[in-house]
């Protein structure tokens, strides 16, 4: 601890149907390995992955939810104070996909930054190692339909190969971060507060200074 | 030197092929001469190295013996094990079982049933621990699987586009047999490890049917994830029909099908009731967890709804549902405080991320005794009330 580092602690939730592969995205992004005896997720597992961004560390909280829809009201508490999302689909399944907007009106719905903006989201086409027939050949077509859904991008990712994934969650930290600076410039620096649809005080990121 | 002493362990197949016993690599060390066609070590140097060696050969002789005491010991505890599982097997068998209905409250049973109930009978024990208030048949449960199947097939069939259709269909309230599709991504990620549930593996099959025919039997619950942890269990421990009985009694309970039909502010009673245990038995750690923001509900949540089978290793578990099924739910939450209070020390140096990884993700190892010594020691009485009434009031 000989220097002052800057910390940046951000909540970024995976979301997205039941079995597209949430749960090995993450395995795959912070301890590097893969396998196929993941077993389902019951309620919200959790991982931590801490990053060097230029001079600064920064701390992913990575909230894994459970995927089947019926959850949903109980999971969806665990939506505030998150600055990003990941939401999944997996290729080879067609009503997966189809699911990807309910997912993201269900997140926007329920959770906005201060400034009103919703959280920076990526969509992530999953399983992109296996045969795929549909959308996803079409990248000009998935340009469109993120941005008429508000993603601020997608990636065509595989957990199993390791396609991707890196990728996709350096461009979510790029993209959250920006929209924090957004809000430092937009509000008094002291009284960064998000505003939740549900609960009224709570702080969407953390600045520490380690000693 | 490091050369001298390599070749003092000899490579050489010649001395292999004389000694007349089957050397363990650490006795296997021989002393040689250096060869002809080198000089000759001093006397001196000789007689370090012959000592040097007899110290290494007498360690290597008290370290073997060691381990072979060691060997003995284990083998000696499990064969008493064995042996006290044996006789537990034929009490239980033999008198309690034809008697269950006169003994099963006794003190006698109820202390042989906490140390855990041998697996030859686990499954019958559990069957009339659960009951069948609901008096499910084996037809009923064909009946069942007969509806599900036919639901299967309407599903293969059609193109992608009708499926999708069926699906939303299905996500009216009313009947929940939609989520039959889902059940076939969750049978293979239960238990994966033990690689009998997965596609090809025995039991997959009768899963998927349990599964399908109780969506079929409940369709104001359908297919829950969590479900299929549950019916493996079961699965594990009797056969089908019996295995269906159980798993569509146990969920009629009232915790499990508060959970199950996901209750939202039932849930919370039970979340609120157990807090009061906590605090009551934990104070220090329940403040800890309360300044890290750490709610209850994001590790009882994965607990109660597998009832811990996947997350506390299989025999642990399976120990977890014996005591389950003689006290019923308020064990449930029991157990989780036992957990809280084994890892308290740990827990109390961990902050919010790590907390929540530890709990939904426990350790791999966990011994029996110490994690039921710790359950023992767990009061479930707070200020003369007891769980159920405590949750009452709540």
């Amino acid at each position: 601890m000989q220097n002052n580092r800057k910390e940046h602690l951000y909540k970024i939730l995976v979301i997205g149907d039941l079995g597209v592969g949430k749960t090995s995205i993450i395995k795959r992004y912070v301890h590097q390995t893969y396998s196929t005896n993941y077993r389902a997720t019951i309620g919200v597992d959790f991982a931590l992955k801490v990053l060097n961004w230029d001079s600064e560390t920064v701390r992913l909280q990575l909230w894994d939810i459970a995927g089947q829809e019926r959850f949903g009201n109980m999971t969806r508490v665990y939506y505030r104070e998150a600055m990003g999302a990941f939401i999944v689909f997996d290729v080879t399944r067609p009503t997966t996909f189809e699911a990807v907007s309910k997912w993201k009106e269900d997140l926007d719905s329920k959770l906005t930054l201060s400034n009103g903006q919703s959280i920076a989201t990526v969509l992530l086409a999953n399983k992109c190692d296996q045969k795929r027939d549909f959308l996803t050949n079409n990248s000009l077509k998935m340009d469109q339909y993120c941005k008429e859904n508000g993603f601020v991008g997608w990636f065509e990712t595989s957990a199993r190969e390791n396609i991707n994934i890196n990728e996709a969650a350096n461009f979510l930290v790029k993209h959250i971060i920006a929209s924090e600076n957004d809000i430092l410039k937009s509000v008094v620096p002291d009284t960064i507060s998000p505003q939740l649809n549900s609960d009224k005080e709570m702080t969407c990121s953390y600045w520490l200074s380690l000693d | 030197k490091s050369g001298q002493s390599s070749s003092s362990i000899s490579p050489n197949k010649n001395v292999r092929r004389n000694l007349d016993f089957e050397p363990l690599s650490t006795t296997a060390l021989i002393l040689e001469n250096r060869p002809a066609n080198l000089p000759a070590k001093p006397e001196e140097e000789a007689q370090k190295h012959r000592q040097e060696y007899e110290e290494m050969v007498a360690q290597a002789k008290k370290r073997e013996l060691k381990e072979a005491q060691k060997r003995k010991k284990q083998l000696e505890d499990r064969c008493k094990l064995e042996e006290s599982i044996g006789n537990a097997a034929l009490t239980w068998s033999q008198e309690i079982l034809p008697n269950w209905q006169s003994m099963c409250s006794s003190k006698r049973v109820r202390d042989l049933w906490w140390q855990g109930l041998p697996p030859s009978v686990r499954g019958k024990v559990w069957s009339l621990a659960i009951g069948n208030e609901l008096n499910i048949t084996d037809e009923l449960y064909n009946i069942c699987l007969v509806r599900a199947k036919e639901k299967w097939n309407a599903f293969v069939a059609p193109t992608a586009a009708a499926e999708t259709e069926s699906e939303d269909a299905g996500l009216s309230h009313a009947d929940r047999e939609a989520s039959l599709e889902l059940i076939k991504l969750d049978i293979s990620r239960t238990f994966p490890n033990l690689c009998i549930f997965q596609q090809g593996g025995p039991y997959h099959d009768v899963l998927h049917s349990i599964l399908g025919a109780y969506t079929c039997y409940r369709p104001d619950v359908g297919y829950v994830q969590g479900m299929s942890f549950i019916a493996a269990v079961l699965i594990l421990n009797m056969d089908t029909a019996e295995a269906f009985i159980a798993f569509a009694n146990l969920l009629n309970k009232p915790c499990q099908m508060a959970f199950y039909r996901m209750d939202h502010s039932l849930m919370l009673t039970y979340f609120a009731a157990f807090e009061v245990f906590f605090e009551e038995n934990l104070p220090k750690l329940f403040a800890h967890f309360k300044n890290n923001n750490l709610s209850s509900d994001i590790y009882l949540i994965d607990w109660i709804f597998t009832l811990y089978s996947k997350s506390l290793p299989l025999d642990i578990a399976c120990r977890v549902w014996d005591v389950f099924c003689r006290d019923g739910e308020e064990f449930l939450f029991r157990t989780a405080l036992g957990i809280l209070r084994l890892y308290e020390d740990i827990l109390t140096h961990m902050d919010f991320i790590h907390i929540a990884q530890f709990l939904t993700r426990l350790p791999e190892y966990i011994s029996a005794e110490k994690i039921f010594s710790s359950i023992t020691s767990i009061n479930m009485n707070s200020k003369n009330k007891k769980w159920a009434q405590v949750r009452i009031f709540l």
